[in-house]
């Protein structure tokens, strides 16, 4: 079991725990606070020049390290940049690593767990052995090892952590695909002489592509601290690119005279994978009370 | 979400239990030996993707001045001028009887060299599994079942624990208890005082993860048949957590041990290098650096080694601590 | 435990301010002219080192050979001459020298005093044995290899005289005899082998490599019999310090919080806040010791477009700002600098004319250079082509402060209409982008005695690679008359002619346009109150603490 196949058991539990809560259909609190907050993510990503309030690039040596003011709400960094506007700068390319490695993920655990439940026992067996080839590989380990093989950078940093997801997203989506399988109105395409292939395309892949949304949504904040541990490790973004890791590990350097360098930074990247994980946990709420 | 230790389905035959578990040991150790090779294969053939000339990395490392003699030497003697096949089959060779191969860049066996950093990291990860344990277990049982706003609280302990990057909660500790209350040192420097950052480091964000499935678990625990008549005996609400639930809340954190021990290692990448001890993580990071091929390989079968004995062994583990697992056999 | 702690804190905190009180008192007294009591030196001890370089994957500095080796080494292994304060060549092992009329034969006269840690004397069969080890491929040296490239042979001419023979008359050979990586070690040490000898090279020095617990720690113990202190160490005969206990922290913020908490004497490489906040605070004592050789610089690729253009690289000096962001970045702890050359080097000559920041002047430059058009991002153009300039930075080699001054560099840069792209890339990915020419521009250390480092970095011959890859002259300076002047005072006897040739080779590189000189390598130590008498060699400025005691 991996931290994905953990998410998706736990939703699973405490959807069945909230029924109730899902039938009368009005969102909890800690919900809406977590949409307000991806809506907030969403329009700095957007709009960064509107939610900024200021030229995330601009360098003023003479301003730099000034703790957090009026001018500065969340202070400025070594280059006297104003670390507010850079975190508005960098939401987007933040959540763009983050969704693009869990699109990665998704994709390939995605062709894997549709080979594995339909390629027969051969191949489910031979996808199995592969999932658990990928699994031995833990996350950092095999993001390094790209990286060796393909250069540092912020791609790569994107690829590797989106495959060192994909064995975990493989699982998930064999399980639900099996399971739907063998659901009855699958069975009775397949009486009604239904070719496998219209079965998939028409049934199955419907009907895993909701839980997949569920599940990528809490995925994107793990990928977002893992991208940052690569960008600490000096493997990530490139600058002057303002990403949340580059800016928290750029930091930590400092932590000891200007410690607003890190905390919010930090507190972006954690409040990110709070929201994210919360709405996806509504999300899938609903998709189980739905049904 | 059992302890199976691949989702695969290879199916059961019916047949006795004795002969039953014999096969699901064959298999797990069939297993486990397919994954040691394909992890090795997969290795050595990515590490000829690898832009740059092993002989140089040998040669003292990139920017070295190695003369061409020096670097032809090398070459035939480490056997790169040979075919990749003869390379490939040699180092399966030398695999089997335990041979790591020597390190470019310190000139030591790797097996040496690992041999004296794996202990380290191992019991980091194993100190940190355990504290993780015990947090997730102490949070899980002190916030369910005792209304909505213990409930809200532990959930929210939960996800934020589990979002904390490593190297942003490992500088946060420092400043707090090495520089601020001057508790613990910054640097592990052996003794137990200075293991205590980096495993706490290492354990908050994994007790974030295991308590919330914990806490799931528990939950459905205290609906079990067995825990209503328990209460209805007029057993204590604390007992019953203890006695019957706590069971049911280890389980699913079992079989995530596995997954837990490969998370750690990727953690001590950065907690080793943080608090300055000596581990795999860092050996790793150091040998990516300098293109130590054979270093890198033998982490990473070192690695893959661990995962693939802790998968075996939560399988046992999860069997025991369920007996209907061993009646379900393997599926 | 976490009840018992706060009260050993309080005594803790009250000896730190006996101590400092003490301090202060003893201060007052020194001033008062009066002789201090506790100023004697204290024998005994163990220091705590702990180092921010990378740990070496070898410690006999004569492989390879790079600074963390140079570190370590300094503990352990001694050379034949060193180097006064002023820059003048002094004794070590070797009393004494003299070359013949023609500069191709050294004779050395050496100690005969001076026995290996492991028995073994020192004597001329050692150096011949060392400078033969070291021309060895099989040693893999490469700094002591270069510095060695006009000795021919080493003759023992008595058991106390060796004689240099040179292929060519070598002005440098003094300097290059001083530094680390060419360190006299045992014969018999050698003899066993590298990877023993790796493990731990013998010496003479003031320690013995004691053990080396790898991504730990280096245990280093006294040398008992130790009488071969360099001519200007404050004292004769063994340490005072009972033994180092060396580790390798590699993070700065923990290498500092640890010297806080008292659990380590001495750090190297601190950050630039944490140096001034100490050194205001006078909680820890600062060794502020440059680097010789070559001073931090950004170098320009003048081998291909654009910088292949000599005004396209004097607009690019003159739209790079660098002062401001230096002082903010380092906090007043590092000087800019004007010159190729460390500040350490008596020969270093300065230009500050050349390096005033002037936008308008670059501007000008591009326009006359045909960068005449703008693309949306403000970036130059010509003939379709982007002003770009990339920029590999090696996290390895460069620190944090100096990461964000080069992202200073790309801002201002960009206001002049270049596109500055700035990878961060691992060690072995950057010379990769360097061996391919993926470069306009970029930032090398390079450290070594004297100013024989010019024609290292600047010599046209070093513009064709090693068979590695390797070209030192990133530049690509590639000038004849520049040639011919680092070429003559490489060889010249005459000091006033050296110095005279370096000063104008100095001047046509500066003028070149072809470096942004940016400030001395840093290297600077913190050390506790309580570590007394410690210096940096002034070699190449490795630490030594053979005269250094812990004060109670």
């Amino acid at each position: 079991m991996s931290e994905l196949e953990l998410r998706q058991t736990t939703v699973d539990a405490e959807a069945a725990h909230d029924r109730e809560w899902a039938r009368r259909g009005r969102p909890r609190a800690g919900t809406v606070i977590a949409g307000a907050f991806v809506v907030l993510l969403l329009a700095a990503t957007a709009f960064p020049a509107f939610v900024a309030t200021q030229d995330p690039n601009a360098i003023s040596a003479a301003d730099a390290f000034q703790p957090p003011s009026t001018a500065h709400w969340f202070g400025t960094d070594e280059s006297g940049r104003d670390i507010y506007s850079r975190i508005v700068a960098g939401t987007g390319t933040s959540l763009l690593i983050g969704v693009t490695a869990t699109v990665i993920g998704l994709a390939l655990g995605l062709l894997l767990g549709v080979l594995a439940s339909f390629g027969g026992r051969v191949v489910d067996f031979g996808v199995g052995r592969l999932v658990e080839v990928l699994f031995a590989f833990p996350g950092l380990l095999l993001a390094l090892l790209v990286i060796v093989v393909a250069g540092p950078g912020p791609v790569t940093a994107t690829i590797a952590v989106g495959l060192s997801t994909a064995p975990g997203y493989a699982r998930i989506i064999r399980g639900q695909l099996v399971s739907i399988r063998s659901s009855q109105y699958v069975e009775a395409a397949r009486v009604l002489g239904r070719p496998p292939r219209r079965i998939l395309i028409a049934h199955l892949l419907p009907n895993a592509l909701l839980p997949l949304v569920v599940l990528g949504t809490l995925g994107i904040g793990q990928a977002i601290v893992w991208a940052a541990a690569l960008s600490y490790l000096g493997l990530g973004a490139q600058p002057p690119a303002a990403e949340w890791g580059a800016m928290l590990s750029a930091g930590r350097t400092y932590l000891q005279t200007a410690w607003w360098m890190t905390v919010f930074p930090g507190l972006a990247i954690v409040g990110t994978t709070i929201a994210t994980t919360v709405l996806g946990r509504a999300l899938a709420r609903r998709e189980r009370g739905a049904r | 979400m059992t302890g199976r230790s691949a989702g695969t389905g290879v199916p059961a035959p019916r047949r006795g239990a004795p002969g039953r578990a014999a096969r699901h040991l064959a298999l797990l150790l069939g297993g486990a030996v397919f994954v040691l090779w394909a992890v090795a294969t997969l290795t050595f053939f990515a590490i000829r993707l690898i832009p740059g000339d092993p002989a140089q990395a040998i040669l003292g490392g990139p920017g070295s001045q190695a003369s061409q003699e020096a670097l032809d030497q090398v070459r035939r003697d480490y056997g790169l001028d040979q075919p990749l096949v003869v390379q490939y089959l040699a180092m399966l060779g030398r695999l089997v009887t335990g041979d790591l191969g020597t390190s470019y860049s310190l000139k030591v066996p790797v097996a040496e060299l690992l041999g004296a950093q794996i202990g380290g990291t191992l019991l980091l990860a194993m100190c940190s599994l355990a504290t993780a344990w015990v947090l997730a277990l102490g949070l899980s049982l002190w916030s369910t079942g005792r209304g909505r706003v213990a409930s809200a609280l532990g959930q929210g302990i939960e996800l934020v624990a589990a979002a904390l990057p490593h190297f942003w909660l490992a500088a946060v500790l420092i400043a707090v208890f090495s520089t601020g209350l001057g508790w613990f040192p910054p640097v592990a420097t052996g003794t137990p005082a200075g293991f205590v950052l980096p495993v706490t480091t290492l354990a908050i964000p994994l007790a974030g993860f295991l308590a919330q499935v914990m806490r799931e678990s528990l939950l459905d625990a205290m609906r079990q048949p067995f825990v209503v008549s328990a209460r209805a005996r007029g057993e204590s609400a604390l007992g019953i957590r203890f006695r019957h639930t706590i069971r049911h809340a280890a389980l699913p954190g079992i079989s995530l041990s596995g997954w837990a021990l490969g998370w750690l290692l990727s953690g001590a990448v950065v907690v080793e290098t943080i608090f300055a001890m000596p581990g795999l993580g860092r050996t790793l990071l150091q040998a990516v650096t300098l293109r130590d091929i054979p270093v890198v390989t033998g982490v990473v079968l070192l690695v893959a080694l661990v995962y693939v004995v802790m998968t075996v062994l939560t399988d046992l583990v999860a069997r025991v601590a369920d007996p209907r697992l061993a009646q379900e056999g393997a599926r | 435990m976490r009840t018992a702690t706060p009260p050993a804190r309080r005594t803790r905190a009250i000896g730190l301010i006996a101590v400092a009180l003490a301090g202060g008192v003893l201060l007052a007294g020194c001033q008062a002219g009066e002789a201090p009591v506790s100023e004697e030196p204290v024998s005994g001890g163990t220091l705590r080192y702990a180092s921010g370089d990378a740990e070496p994957s070898c410690l006999d500095p004569h492989v390879g050979g790079n600074y963390p080796q140079a570190l370590l080494a300094s503990q352990f292994l001694e050379s034949l001459v060193s180097r006064d304060e002023s820059g003048e060549i002094i004794p070590w092992l070797a009393e004494s020298w003299e070359a013949s009329a023609d500069g191709l034969s050294w004779e050395f006269t050496l100690r005969d005093d001076v026995e290996f840690t492991d028995g073994t004397p020192f004597d001329a069969e050692a150096v011949k044995v060392n400078m033969e080890h070291l021309k060895d491929p099989a040693t893999q040296s490469s700094t002591g290899y270069l510095a060695l490239g006009k000795v021919d042979r080493v003759e023992v001419v008595a058991s106390d005289v060796a004689r240099f023979v040179l292929t060519a008359p070598d002005s440098a050979l003094l300097e290059s005899l001083s530094q680390p990586w060419l360190a006299i070690e045992s014969p018999a040490g050698l003899a066993r082998g590298m990877e023993e000898n790796c493990q731990a090279p013998i010496g003479t020095g003031a320690f013995v490599v004691d053990g080396w617990v790898k991504q730990e720690r280096v245990s280093l113990v006294r040398n008992d019999d130790y009488v071969s202190p360099p001519a200007d160490a404050a004292h004769d005969g063994p340490a005072y310090l009972e033994a180092i206990d060396w580790r390798f922290v590699p993070d700065a913020a923990s290498r500092y919080a640890a010297l806080q908490g008292g659990q380590v004497d001495v750090i190297d490489n601190p950050q630039p806040d944490t140096i001034a906040a100490a050194d205001e605070s006078g909680a820890f004592a600062w060794l502020d010791a440059p680097r010789p050789g070559a001073s931090n610089r950004i170098e320009l690729n003048s081998s291909q477009a654009p910088f292949d253009d000599e005004r396209v690289r004097e607009a690019f000096i003159a739209a790079a700002a660098v002062d401001d962001g230096i002082d903010a970045l380092y906090f007043g702890t590092a000087a800019r600098s004007f010159s190729a050359l460390s500040s350490v080097e008596a020969l270093a000559y300065s230009e500050p004319a050349l390096f005033e920041t002037d936008l308008e002047r670059a501007d000008a430059l591009l326009d006359e250079a045909g960068w005449t058009e703008r693309d949306d991002d403000g970036t130059r153009m010509k003939d379709g082509a982007r002003l770009v300039l990339r920029f590999p930075v090696s996290t390895n080699q460069s620190v944090p402060a100096e990461q964000s001054l080069f992202e200073q560099v790309q801002a201002a840069a960009k206001e002049a209409g270049f596109d500055v792209q700035i990878s961060l890339l691992d060690l072995s990915s950057w010379y990769g982008a360097l061996f391919a020419h993926e470069y306009e521009i970029v930032s090398a250390p390079y450290t070594k005695v004297g100013p024989d480092v010019l024609r290292i970095l600047y010599h046209s011959d070093s513009i064709t690679p090693a068979p590695s890859g390797y070209f030192a002259n990133l530049a690509q300076v590639n000038n004849p008359e520049i040639d011919a002047l680092l070429a003559s005072a490489a060889s010249t006897s005459d000091p006033a002619e050296r110095a005279a040739q370096y000063e104008q080779a100095q001047r046509l590189i500066l003028g070149g346009h072809y470096l942004l000189p940016l400030y001395d390598q840093q290297n600077s130590f913190l050390l506790s109150p309580k570590v007394q008498g410690a210096r940096a060699l002034p070699t190449v400025s490795t630490p030594s603490f053979s005269d250094a005691w812990l004060a109670e």
